[in-house]
Order: C-alpha cells, then sequence, then structure tokens
C-alpha cells in the first residue's frame, strides 16, 4: 500500500489541472455572451460562471460528480435518467460479449491447437480479424442480425463486444495448450494415451493458468467493445448510448457523466475478474506462469 | 396427424379472426420526440386498438436506416422523407408512399449574424453544416439551384458533416447550420443565442422545400390485400393520433415523454415542438398531395452536377390506402 | 506436430479459407436472392473498389494519413517522452503506473464527441482522439519495457560507471524495444477505430467514417464495403510493417530467433 500517497498526489494534480483547463477554456463563452449582451466582464464573474456553465467545453470537476451523484444515488435505479440502470444494460452487453468471447475464443484455440491445418488456416485470420476497425463493421452487424430476425440490438452489441474480447482468450489458450513439454508428452505416449486423453488430461489442465490470465484482459475488451457498440449501432440505452444522447441533445453533462460511470464500472469489472483470477491461481496451488 | 393438421388450422383461423389484432410495426427515422407524437397518442389513446391493430414503434436514430429496417423484415411501415426514399428506391429498395401527414417542410439553415451573411448571396467561400445520412438532399439540390459547388472548390461553399447537436454553431465552426424548426433551432436559443443574433432561411421560402415525414412501405407488400386493408386501417389511426396531438399539445408531449426511453427529453421543448410541428401538418388530411410530390421530384431532379435522382421514379407513391382510409 | 509448415503452405492455407468464404458468400447471396441493400456479393464490392478508386483515396488520406498516423505518432511520442521522464522518479512512477493503467482499459473512444467539440470537426480532432487512445496503452508498455532488465544487467552497468542517461540508451531502451512494439501493434488497430468513430461526429464531407456513415443512409452498401476492405488491408498492413520493423530492429530477443 506504499503506492497510496504516490496515486493520491498524481489525482490531485490532475484535478488541479482541470481546473485550470475548464476555467480557460469555458472563459471563450463567457466573453461571448457578454459581447453580444454589450456587457463588461470582471474576473470574479468570468470565475463564477466558467464554473458553472450548462453547457461548458470542460465541466469542473465538482459539476461532474454532482451531475454523477444526482444521477446514481439521488435517482431510482429504475429510472431512465439513472446511471446505474444504463450502466445494467452496458454491463449486461459486456458479460453476454465476454461469455462469447471465451467461448469462441476457447473453442477456436482447440481447433488451431489439435490441427495443423486449422492453425494454419485459422491464426492468420484471427490475427487479421482484430486489425480490423470493428467500428466500420457495426452498422453492417446491426443490418444483419436485424435480417435475420434478432429484434433487439442486445445481439449486434454483444457481438460487436466478442469480437474484441476473443483474441486475447486465443492467444493465451493457444499458448497454455501448447505449454506442455516434449517430456511430459512422451510420458503420456508411454501410458498409451489416446489423443483425447492428452488433451482433457494434459493440455486442459495446464492451459488453465494462461486462461484465467487472459480473463482481465478479455473482460477489459469486451467492456469497450460494448461501449463502442452503443455508440456506433443508435442504441437508446447503456452507457456508450447516453454519451451519444448527451451529444445529441446538446447536453455535456449526461455525456461526461456518462464517460465517468464507464470508468468506475470498467475499474470495478476488472477489478472483479482480477480477484477471481487471483482465487482461482491460488486454488490451483499458486503456480505462476 | 390429422389432428395435428386440424389444430394447426385452428390456430390459423384464431391469429387472422377476432382474437388477435393484426400486428404493425413502425419504424421511426429519428429518436422519440414529439415530431412523431401522432403516432405515439394514437397508441396511448387506444385509436389503434380501435381499429383491432398491435402497434409497435420503433424509435430510430443517428445510425438506423429506416429502409433498411423495412428491407430486412424489421417493420410494416416507415417514417422516412421523400428525398432519402427516392434515393433508396433508385438504389434498389422499392419503397412506396402510402400517406403524407406533414403538408411542409420544417427545414432551415440557421446561421449566426456576426458571420455576416445577409442571403444566400453571401454563401460562397462560408462553411455550412449539414446532415447527412439520407438528409443532405434538400441541402444539395439547393446549393444546386443557387449554382454553388460543394466540394470545396473555388467560389463554393464548404460542407461541414454536422453532429446530432448545434455545437459546430456555438463553437463557430460553421457561418450556418442546419436546423428543424421543431427542435434544433430551439436548442440553439436554449444555449443562450438570441433570435435577434439569428438569420435562418426556411427550405420552404426558398422554393426548395421537399416531403418530410411520410409513411412508406414496401412494393411488393401491396400486392397483398389483406396488408392494404390492414395499412388504410392503420393511416386512419394514425390521422386520428395527428388530429388529437395537434388540438393538445400538452398532452401529447407528456405521451412523448412516456415512451422516451432515453429520459434526456423535457417537457418544455416537447410541447414546443409539438406547436411547431402542428403548423406543418396544417393543410394536410394524410393523403399526398401529388403537386407537392411532383415539386419534390422535380427539385431533386435539378440537383446540379450530382442530381439525388437520376430518373423520374414510377409508382413511387400510392393514393389508394389513404382513399380507403377516407371513406 | 513433427513436420514444419512450408512456406507455400503458410500462404496458401488461409487465403484458400479466405477465397472459399468469398465464393461462399457469392453464392449465398445469388441463390438466396439477398437484397443487395443488407448484403451486396464480393463482386459488387470488387466493381465499387474499382469504380471508386479516387473517392477511396481521398478517404483514405483524410481518415488514415492525417487522422490516425498524425494520432499514432502525437500519442507514442508523448507516451515515449512522458515514460522517461517519470522513469527517472521513483515516486511518480507508483503514482502514475496505476493510473495509467487505469485509463488503458478505459473505453476512451467516448472522449470522441467531446473531442469534436474542442477541436472543431476535420481531422485535427480525429488525431486528438486517436493520441489520447494510444498515449495509455504506450505508456503502459514502455515502463514495462524499461522495467524489463534484471539486477544482474543493471548492476554490470553500474560496475562500468555507466550514468542513467548511458544506462538508459545502451541497456533499459534496448531492453524495452520489444514491448514498445507490442504497444504499437495494439495501438496501431486503436488508432484506425479512434480516427473512424470520431468521423460521425461531425466531419468534413470526405473520410472513411463519414463515407461509412453516408453511403449507409443511402443504402450503398457495396460502397461501404468497399470502405471496410480498405480499412482491413490498411490495418493488416499497418500491423505487418511495424512486425517487420520489429524484427529488424529486436533481431536479438529470443522471440525473434527459434
Amino acid at each position: 500500500m506504499k503506492n497510496i500517497l504516490p496515486i493520491v498526489t498524481i489525482v490531485l494534480a490532475l484535478i488541479v489541472i482541470w481546473y485550470g483547463a475548464a476555467f480557460k477554456m469555458n472563459s471563450t463563452w463567457t466573453y461571448d455572451q457578454a459581447a453580444r449582451a454589450g456587457t463588461e466582464v470582471t474576473f470574479s464573474d468570468l470565475l463564477r460562471d466558467t464554473m458553472q456553465q450548462s453547457r461548458p467545453l470542460l465541466p469542473a470537476p465538482h459539476q461532474i460528480a454532482s451531475e454523477l451523484w444526482n444521477t446514481t444515488v439521488e435517482k431510482k435505479i429504475t429510472s431512465k435518467r439513472s446511471m446505474v440502470y444504463q450502466g445494467m444494460i452496458t454491463l449486461k452487453t459486456t458479460l453476454l460479449g465476454f461469455v462469447f468471447g471465451i467461448v469462441i475464443g476457447v473453442a477456436l484455440a482447440t481447433v488451431i491447437v489439435l490441427s495443423r491445418v486449422g492453425r494454419l488456416t485459422l491464426m492468420p485470420w484471427a490475427i487479421i480479424s482484430q486489425t480490423i476497425p470493428i467500428v466500420a463493421l457495426a452498422p453492417i452487424i446491426v443490418v444483419l442480425s436485424n435480417a435475420v430476425g434478432t429484434g433487439t440490438l442486445m445481439v449486434p452489441k454483444a457481438i460487436i463486444a466478442a469480437y474484441l474480447s476473443f483474441y486475447p482468450v486465443l492467444v493465451s489458450m493457444v499458448k497454455g495448450l501448447t505449454s506442455p513439454d516434449q517430456m511430459q508428452l512422451d510420458l503420456l505416449r508411454t501410458y498409451g494415451a489416446r489423443q483425447s486423453d492428452v488433451f482433457w488430461k494434459l493440455r486442459l489442465p495446464s492451459s488453465m493458468p494462461y486462461f484465467f490470465a487472459s480473463l482481465k484482459v478479455a473482460v477489459a475488451a469486451s467492456f469497450v467493445g460494448a461501449v463502442v457498440a452503443e455508440l456506433s449501432t443508435s442504441a437508446i440505452s447503456g452507457l456508450g448510448a447516453r454519451m451519444l444522447i448527451g451529444s445529441q441533445f446538446g447536453e455535456p453533462m449526461i455525456m461526461w457523466a456518462a464517460l465517468f460511470a464507464a470508468a468506475i464500472l470498467a475499474g470495478l469489472l476488472i477489478f472483479l475478474v482480477g480477484s477471481f483470477e487471483k482465487a482461482a491461481r491460488h486454488l490451483m496451488g499458486g503456480r505462476a506462469l | 396427424m390429422k389432428k395435428l393438421l386440424t389444430s394447426a388450422a385452428a390456430l390459423a383461423a384464431m391469429s387472422s379472426g377476432a382474437f388477435a389484432a393484426d400486428d404493425v410495426t413502425l419504424q421511426l427515422k429519428w429518436v422519440t420526440q414529439a415530431q412523431f407524437a401522432g403516432y405515439y397518442v394514437a397508441l396511448e389513446k387506444g385509436f389503434y386498438e380501435a381499429e383491432d391493430l398491435n402497434v409497435t414503434i420503433k424509435p430510430g436514430g443517428p445510425d438506423v436506416a429506416p429502409v433498411q429496417v423495412l428491407l430486412g423484415g424489421g417493420a410494416d411501415v416507415m417514417v422516412d422523407w421523400m428525398p432519402s426514399a427516392l434515393a433508396a428506391r433508385e438504389n434498389g429498395a422499392p419503397v412506396v408512399n402510402i400517406a403524407q401527414p406533414y403538408k411542409s417542410s420544417g427545414m432551415m439553415l440557421t446561421c449566426l449574424k456576426e458571420s455576416g451573411i445577409t442571403g444566400p448571396e453571401d454563401f460562397p467561400g462560408k462553411t455550412l453544416g449539414v446532415w447527412f445520412y439520407g438528409n443532405e438532399y434538400p441541402f444539395l439540390s439547393w446549393m444546386g439551384k443557387l449554382g454553388l459547388a460543394t466540394d470545396g472548390s473555388e467560389g463554393g461553399v464548404t460542407v461541414l458533416k454536422q453532429g446530432f447537436n448545434v455545437d459546430p454553431l456555438l463553437q463557430k465552426q460553421a457561418a450556418c447550420i442546419s436546423t428543424m424548426t421543431y427542435n434544433e433551432y430551439w436548442q440553439v436559443i436554449d444555449a443562450g443565442i438570441s433570435a435577434d443574433d439569428l438569420i435562418t432561411f426556411k427550405y420552404e421560402d426558398q422554393g426548395v422545400a421537399t416531403l418530410e415525414d411520410g409513411l412508406y412501405v414496401l412494393e411488393d407488400s401491396l400486392s397483398d390485400d389483406a396488408f392494404k386493408d390492414k395499412m388504410a386501417r392503420f393511416v386512419k389511426a394514425s390521422m386520428a393520433g395527428w388530429t388529437y396531438a395537434a388540438a393538445n399539445p400538452e398532452e401529447a408531449a407528456e405521451i412523448v415523454l412516456d415512451y422516451d426511453e432515453t429520459g434526456a427529453q423535457t417537457m418544455t421543448h416537447q410541447v414546443r415542438m409539438m406547436t411547431e410541428v402542428a403548423k406543418l401538418l396544417e393543410g394536410s388530411d394524410g393523403s399526398l398531395d401529388v403537386a407537392d410530390y411532383e415539386r419534390t421530384v422535380a427539385s431533386l431532379l435539378s440537383g446540379g452536377s450530382d442530381p439525388v435522382i437520376t430518373k423520374e421514379p414510377v409508382g413511387a407513391y400510392t393514393l389508394e390506402i389513404t382513399d380507403a382510409a377516407m371513406k | 506436430m513433427t513436420r514444419s509448415d512450408t512456406r507455400a503452405e503458410q500462404v496458401l492455407w488461409p487465403l484458400g479459407f479466405g477465397l472459399l468464404v468469398l465464393v461462399l458468400w457469392e453464392v449465398g447471396v445469388r441463390l438466396f436472392g439477398v437484397s443487395p441493400a443488407i448484403l451486396p456479393p464480393p463482386s459488387a464490392i470488387l466493381a465499387a473498389i474499382l469504380s471508386s478508386g479516387p473517392t477511396l483515396w481521398e478517404d483514405w488520406v483524410q481518415t488514415v494519413v492525417k487522422g490516425a498516423l498524425n494520432g499514432l505518432w502525437m500519442g507514442t511520442l508523448a507516451a515515449l517522452i512522458l515514460a522517461v521522464i517519470i522513469d527517472r522518479f521513483v515516486f511518480l512512477k507508483r503514482g502514475l503506473l496505476p493510473v495509467a493503467n487505469f485509463f488503458a482499459a478505459l473505453p476512451i473512444v467516448g472522449l470522441a464527441p467531446i473531442m469534436v467539440m474542442w477541436f472543431g470537426f476535420d481531422w485535427q480532432s480525429k488525431a486528438a482522439v486517436v493520441a489520447v487512445m494510444v498515449f495509455f496503452p504506450m505508456l503502459v508498455n514502455i515502463l514495462g519495457g524499461l522495467a524489463a532488465v534484471d539486477m544482474m544487467q543493471r548492476d554490470l552497468m553500474r560496475t562500468y560507471a555507466a550514468s542513467h542517461t548511458q544506462t538508459l540508451l545502451k541497456l533499459r531502451g534496448p531492453a524495452a524495444l520489444p514491448f514498445l512494439f507490442n504497444g504499437l501493434k495494439i495501438a496501431t488497430s486503436l488508432a484506425l477505430i479512434g480516427a473512424i468513430v470520431a468521423e460521425y461526429f461531425g466531419s468534413p464531407i470526405r473520410g472513411m467514417g463519414f463515407r461509412i456513415s453516408t453511403e449507409m443512409g443511402r443504402l450503398a452498401t457495396d460502397m461501404v464495403w468497399a470502405e471496410i476492405v480498405v480499412s482491413a488491408v490498411t490495418g493488416t498492413a499497418l500491423y505487418g510493417i511495424v512486425s517487420a520493423i520489429e524484427k529488424r530492429v529486436t533481431f536479438w530477443h529470443p522471440s525473434q530467433r527459434g
């Protein structure tokens, strides 16, 4: 915990810089308005106004804090204005995409490890898939899932989240499944083990530490995917959609609050999955990678 | 096997019989707001139910092309603007106008006076904000009429694809931006710029107005008499909804707010929007005025070097549905 | 497992698989009469690419060269400078690393509408989004890389009486290179995503994100797919270039031999 002091210092420094920037950036509007009204601006007017504009270029930290407080604690969680409600929707997409991502990642890794042809064919495409900007595909994914008749936006959103989250799982699982060395494989052969035994009793168990280690990256990727999906598919609920709606209706405070709510949720998710990983590793006898 | 068949037949009979109402899914062009109040009022007030319809309204958004939802089978009928509907028709999406509740266009170009613009003759060299995603056509045909290039060449205008808000004007990134009389214009006012500091050009006044919110279906579906009957009832109930909404803007706004899933709309803004929308509805009983249609087509065909549509559309509208609805 | 892959196999299998998908796609679309407004056949996409070369080129320059690449070097350079500075001060490093790690996992792309508001609708705002997006992963990777030398190597440098700068240039810098390239590989694909998304929130009338959303509204899906193909090729090429440079520069590292 010796890191607490440095972290607090850095965060405080960031907040001070932020206040300075808010003052500087918001003052243009104050001057413009005064010019339109034909009045003079004193320094204290300027200071007061830049800290409490309703459409600031950069809201002051306390404005964001109070907006967040209003939209989480003060609102019922069933209200559509509640960030908790919106966060739950993004969370649902994230988890669905996360699960899809794990299943696809593990399945592809298995094929790649077990079959030479599978490896030759799929591995290059898996790498290429990650270099394609998924947002370019978002509208197409929505239209196609609509055409197939999924009805809601949940499925296309989860597909986009899964698209980003399967890759870390795939890479780690390929590493994990190929981690048993020749000696271990030879040993099993002397036992007369079949291919399936080698897989279930040696490869799969030895891949587990790699698997758990990939989950933290995968859940973060899935979360980013969920938000990007909500931004680019015209979703009407979820934190990404709040950012869009804030921009659309000219209410920057909604946008900033959603951004910070997303940051908090991402932090929580990564922390939870990280703890899960630690617990799992502990149960497996603390085997390090 | 026989028993199974009979029960299947019984089920079929039930679904088309008096027990279950006909399902209709309506795809809106934009998010839930008073622009579509008539449909929400008809739903809330039971006008659809009275016509034995079970209506689902799907809101749209910045990245939803209603035509694609229609093509994908996600909706039976959509609200769209005629320019984008006709452009889609030329691109192989056979949509047909069946009703036109909006008589006049609410589209405007709103400029800051301090940019020095006093009339369209001041546009050259200025940056103008335009919506895309199918909404750029009226603007392009207006510029075509003025003879101004939009590709950034000398003597033309610089076009900016504006986002979903009025920021480009507030941040002075553009001299003018596109606004609707019932929506974005008031966002500019709400942001603290007084009407005196603004100068607006209505597309109606410039003689380049095109038909806005109309109801469209796929051409194939019109060969089915049951569907036509369903649409006639839908249009009739929708127009009843519009009449009610125009007469009771406060209540209509409240209904819209109830259906708003974003929770970002406000009562003041929606009441104002409904009042403005009511002005655009005046003079329409729901049926398409063929003269308006022809004016829209002519305007789109004459879009300068890059016309919106290249040939006169055929069969792009039908009066059959509204005729049946009026009976 | 015993047979090693020949060069031909490494190329032909994935290529064959890609072709198979394209053929199935073409046949499927034709067989089921899928509307081109929903899913165009690959042949139509190819035709669109061939017939709209100048447009695609203009969009590519706007989005990739002006938006993504500018943002990429700005973000990377900023991360590099900051990393070298805070590496000197243990206090700063302890405070910044957890904060940077946290930011690296955030959906920073959500800043796109804000950046458009701040920096205008042209490429500057796109480069800004990209710079912020790549900054944190780069910072975390470089800092990780600078810490990647073991005590023995450091002690060796100390016995040579090497200064901080000398240790940085001769030992820790080169040791950090594999990490830097790892970060760059992540950053290149982030850069494209950032540049494209930012165009959804306001742009001039060119750019890949602009074209995708506009042509989607016009139902010209062949053009949308043409842009997707261009973006995919660009992403893959950037990744390939980074890998190629990595191979040349870090030829000594175990991961490049073997």
